[in-house]
């Protein structure tokens, strides 16, 4: 069975509710449906009633009716969730509250926060940098974490799984950032996958084999993560070959390494490595890629691409459940 | 409204939200590097300015207006429309 089937065979018995704030958008309807039908999730709605049912007409979603849809604006939640707002961000007044609080990003990550619902799923309409403001404000960052990053599953045509980081947030990460995207991204294949993490921060340099402040901020990350997170088995500066193939390994790396030739977390020191290694493990290797997914927050909140198809949001919404 | 009473209300806004003292804002400040701001509160700002004028912003364009100077043209445009 391919993994993402896996994935949502185990989505299914979860019985997690999932708030699209973006529930005006077709593709959000059409992928709420399929969500429905499938059993893989609870879906809300976001938006206002009288428009939602009418373009579910129009577009012959037949489910509609058995959807919970909220309008923000005039919800019975919308007393409770500006206290909460006020209560945790101090610095704003009741009328903003009231007005940040009516935007369907906010609300549906004060439903996410209050545990109305499990999980946030948006940006089919809306910006990532907006979808990582209006998480960061309601639902907040994990423990200890203050960088918001992402990850891609990317699945190879031979079944093998790797993690890859972060390859669509983080421009240009500093070595305290860095870290904190290996973290997060192993905690998220542990939670995903059921097996420990083998987490290598990337370079163009092994163990010192190149030295350089690009190979240095690898170096300064690895200390911090390992310092950070002992559970987990965590190794660099490694080249991509030193981190995933065995044979290269043996003779690159001379000290002993749990992650050498057997990472399945690869993390990567900025964007412009991040975005290249993920396109080019989906092209030239015919890799499936799902993700971004985003990570860092306390509870799950996801972005879309605006130009996400119906399959990649209801995807997108089976791996933000899984991460609950 | 003239540029200067559109300043000095934006000054006011950005000192609540931010928590800075409203005399030592100037035009040219930026609101993260400058004034403090988590790169998180733009939605907190967009919300306030569109409290303290009665406008409603677009919110993608308003969130890459960086400084306070350009907050303040950025502003007068959603006024100029009123």
């Amino acid at each position: 069975m391919k993994k993402i089937e896996e994935f949502i065979e185990k989505v299914k018995s979860l019985n997690k509710k999932v708030v699209f704030p973006e529930g005006e958008d077709e593709r959000i309807l059409m992928a709420s449906s399929e969500i429905l039908r499938e059993k893989i999730a609870s879906p809300i709605l976001l938006g206002k009633k009288d428009k939602i049912l009418n373009i579910g007409e129009k577009i012959g979603i037949d489910n509609i009716g058995d959807m919970e849809i909220i309008d923000p604006e005039n919800s019975e939640y919308l007393g409770e969730f500006i206290e909460k707002y006020c209560e945790k961000r101090k610095n704003v007044n009741k009328n903003v509250a009231e007005k940040l609080v009516k935007k369907p990003l906010i609300f549906g990550g004060l439903m996410v926060d209050t545990g109305k619902c499990d999980v946030m799923v948006g940006g089919a309409i809306n910006t990532t940098a907006n979808v990582i403001q209006a998480a960061a404000l309601t639902v907040g960052f994990s423990e200890g974490i203050k960088t918001p990053s992402s990850f891609f599953i990317m699945v190879l045509p031979n079944g093998k799984i790797y993690f890859f980081a972060d390859c669509a947030v983080n421009i240009c990460p500093d070595e305290n950032q860095l870290a904190e995207i290996g973290i997060t991204t192993g905690m998220n294949y542990k939670k995903l996958m059921n097996e420990n993490p083998k987490i290598a921060f990337l370079s163009f340099s092994t163990k010192g084999s190149a030295s350089h402040p690009m190979v240095e901020k690898v170096q300064k990350a690895v200390k911090i993560a390992k310092e950070k997170y002992k559970e987990f088995d965590i190794d660099g500066e490694f080249q991509v070959d030193s981190a995933i193939n065995e044979e290269v390994a043996r003779r690159k790396v001379k000290e002993y390494s749990s992650v050498a030739g057997k990472a399945n977390v690869l993390i990567f020191p900025d964007l412009n490595a991040g975005n290249i290694g993920y396109k080019i493990t989906q092209y030239l290797a015919n890799a499936e890629a799902y993700g971004p997914i985003l990570q860092g927050f306390a509870k799950p909140v996801s972005d879309l691409s605006r130009g996400a198809k119906v399959r990649d949001i209801v995807i997108t919404t089976v791996i933000t459940c899984l991460m609950t | 409204m003239n540029d200067l009473e559109i300043l000095e209300r934006v000054k006011k806004v950005v000192s609540e939200v931010l928590g800075v003292d409203k005399d030592k804002i100037t035009p040219e400040d930026r609101f993260v590097e400058d004034l403090g701001a988590e790169s998180v509160q733009g939605l907190e700002l967009i919300a306030a300015f569109e409290e303290e004028f009665g406008i409603e912003m677009d919110e993608e364009k308003a969130l890459e207006v960086k400084t306070v100077g350009k907050a303040v043209e950025f502003i007068k445009e959603y006024l100029a429309k009123k």
